[in-house]
């Protein structure tokens, strides 16, 4: 278990990290979202001790964080680094050992990250020289090799193609299988919700959301939606409809925001008095809305 | 999950150490400064014995008419005190004008005069001088009357004996030759391999590896590490430069390598070692103060000044190597592993003025190393852009 206590951060007059505090549970896939310039960075760098906090405390396991602990973490940064002239293998090996594995583990855990992230045929190759979806692919195994109890990535899926998205969520999802909570940052809200049990959303350093997906709707919106289409000659259908606001027209049909007490079905009979429904269904807010609410707020 | 906990101190700056020697010393540019340096010395030990240099020079002179002949034997006589030779034969006027064009003759000796080409050395003109005088003299003694016996001891009277207050040292033209090299090479090395760990510190930097290496490991073991292995890379390479130089030298007879070679050989290597244990930490920090290598060339700046004055001013201590100047230099830390070298090969350093050089710049090392190691942390991980010495300070306290 991971516990981020009241964490503050200034740089300067910049208050970069304002009392943060969440907590993430053995085997979980923790989506850290917020806009640029909230502080998710500066928040990971702390938990890796890259960065000192001006106040509060990271525990793991409930207890405080020393290196020989940090050494047990693994850790993507959002600048990526690797020595750009180093052969790939020779770079595992060394952050294996440098993390504290015997030479043979190191070597041995280095070759079974390269055959998994589709990387064998380029042991050899230096850093420089590959294309930077594999620099990228290097760069996860970096964070990986040492077989941490504890994996932080920086905004891991930018850059990445389709396929590497694929293989980087099934390789997330192994891993938190395996018990090892694993915190990630995302712009990409769309995948976080698909892969993350639980997020937090944080904005100008201050958590404004956290918990689990579901507990956020719950939470956040306090209004049912649904979407319906329909071929009518009149457009003002909708006002017969009392509780019922209209919201935007999509490709998809007109948005209705439902006030409580109006169950969604007046809102088909009407639709259905007035012309031909294509399409009727009850949209559940995505990640995406909640995190729109919650920055907006 | 597995259950490795991280290294220990030493164990990450060997780590470190043993990455910076093997990558350093596979890459190319090393390897070839290496076949460049050996070439560097070899050339150094074989060209004066190829072109000559510090033996004898040979002259040939040709002589146009037959009253000249005496002066051209007597110079051939005497050249020797002026550490030349002189060969000559008679030719023609215009014989002595075609071979002076095309080089076979330095000088031609017609009448009352010495033809030549260009400006001729100073040793021929001399010899020849000297032998026209000799010629004089003789004939203005026979005119008087002075001949047989009393004439050659006139004329071939013993030279002046040379008497020194101090012990004349036969090889000290040679330990000389030694001690320019030496401080030829160690300028060479501790500024190559100072700026290498400058832009070691700016490559981890630039490339953003530091911030994972610095979630495993201490920033001053990361700084240890560098140091040590680019040192021990660097004082490979000046090992291997003085065994070929030393071996070639010994095998051409250029050297007598004897244990007085020897040991200021041994000394000059371990010169290295304190100055690059003194300046290798200062470039450290002005590599983590800048975030790219196009800045690295201005913020070493300062402290290539530094080993380039140093460097001038030990050719001035090689000239007065007991001099004020070398006494005073062989006591600051940034000019004393290249003063100190050629004092202790030339034998003109007394052991209390070595033992206190090595305390000045090895207790100047032992402090600079902490500092350099709070600079370094409080700088490395700011990638932004350059940042002042004064707040890298203050960074690395809070």
């Amino acid at each position: 278990m991971l516990e981020l206590i009241d964490l503050t951060r200034r740089y300067g007059d910049v208050v970069a990290l304002d009392s943060l505090s969440f907590s993430v549970a053995p085997g979980q896939l923790f989506g850290f979202v917020g806009p640029n310039g909230a502080g998710k960075t500066t928040a990971m760098r702390i938990v890796l001790g890259v960065l000192e906090p001006d106040g509060g405390s990271v525990r793991w396991n409930g207890g405080p964080i020393d290196l020989a602990t940090r050494a047990r973490f693994g850790y993507m940064p959002e600048e990526r680094g690797l020595y750009p002239k180093m052969r790939v293998r020779d770079q595992l090996v060394y952050l294996a050992e440098l993390h504290g594995m015997p030479p043979a583990v190191a070597d041995r855990s280095a070759g079974e990250w390269i055959e998994r992230l589709g990387l064998s045929g380029r042991e050899g190759d230096r850093v420089e020289q590959l294309s930077l979806g594999n620099q990228q692919r290097v760069q996860v195994a970096a964070a990986l090799v040492h077989e941490p109890d504890l994996l932080v990535l920086d905004v891991p899926f930018s850059g990445l193609d389709p396929v590497g998205v694929d293989v980087m969520s099934g390789v997330l999802s192994d891993i938190a299988a395996r018990g090892v909570p694993c915190v990630f940052s995302s712009h990409q809200l769309e995948l976080v919700e698909r892969l993350c049990e639980a997020v937090a959303i944080i904005k100008d350093g201050r958590l404004v959301a956290s918990g689990t997906v579901e507990e956020l709707r719950e939470r956040g919106a306090d209004r049912r939606r649904v979407r319906v289409a329909v071929e009518a000659d009149r457009h003002d259908w909708l006002a017969a409809v009392p509780g019922a606001e209209h919201l935007d027209d999509g490709p998809r049909g007109t948005l209705v925001a439902l006030a409580d007490g109006t169950p969604p079905e007046r809102v088909l009979d009407a639709a259905r008095a007035a012309g031909t429904v294509s399409y009727f269904s009850l949209e559940r807010p995505t990640l995406t809305d909640l995190f729109r609410a919650a920055v907006a707020a | 999950m597995s259950d490795y906990h991280g290294v220990t101190g030493r164990r990450a700056v060997s780590l470190v150490a043993r990455r910076e020697i093997t990558t350093r010393g596979r890459e190319k540019g090393f390897l070839i400064s290496t076949g460049v340096s050996l070439a560097i010395v070899a050339l150094i030990v074989v060209l004066p014995q190829l072109l000559g240099f510090g033996g004898t020079e040979t002259y040939d002179v040709g002589v146009t008419n037959r009253a000249a002949v005496p002066v051209a034997e007597a110079a051939q006589r005497g050249a020797k005190a002026f550490d030349a030779e002189i060969d000559w034969h008679r030719v023609t006027p215009a014989q002595g004008a075609s071979q002076l064009a095309s080089g076979d003759l330095d000088a031609v000796l017609d009448g009352r005069r010495i033809r030549a080409q260009e400006e001729p050395d100073d040793a021929l003109i001399n010899a020849l001088q000297a032998a026209d005088r000799e010629v004089r003299v003789a004939a203005a003694l026979q005119r008087a009357g002075v001949e047989g016996q009393a004439l050659s001891d006139v004329l071939s009277a013993p030279a002046l004996a040379v008497s020194t207050v101090e012990a004349v040292d036969d090889e000290r033209d040679r330990k000389g030759n030694f001690a320019f090299v030496a401080v030829i090479f160690l300028y060479g090395q501790l500024l190559t391999f100072g700026y290498l760990v400058a832009s070691g510190v700016v490559e981890e930097k630039s490339s953003r590896v530091v911030e994972i290496l610095l979630s495993s490991v201490r920033p001053r073991e990361l700084l240890a590490g560098k140091v040590i292995g680019l040192g021990l890379l660097g004082l490979a390479q000046l090992l291997l430069i003085a065994v070929v130089g030393l071996g070639l030298a010994m095998a051409l007879g250029a050297l007598d390598v004897d244990g007085d070679i020897l040991v200021a050989a041994a000394l000059a290597l371990a010169w290295f070692v304190l100055g690059y244990a003194f300046y290798s930490c200062a470039f450290a920090c002005a590599g983590a103060l800048v975030p790219r290598q196009e800045e690295l060339q201005s913020a070493t700046l300062p402290l290539t000044l530094v080993i380039l004055v140093s460097f001038f001013l030990s050719f001035a201590v090689l000239d007065d190597p007991s001099g004020t100047l070398a006494v005073v230099t062989s006591f600051l830390p940034m000019s004393a592993p290249m003063v100190m070298p050629p004092r202790i090969a030339l034998g003109e350093a007394p052991a209390w003025q070595v033992i206190g050089a090595i305390l000045v710049t090895a207790g100047s090392a032992i402090a600079l190393i902490p500092l350099a190691g709070r600079i370094y942390s409080g700088a490395v991980l700011r990638t932004g852009s350059a940042i002042k010495l004064r707040d890298a300070w203050r960074a690395a306290r809070s």
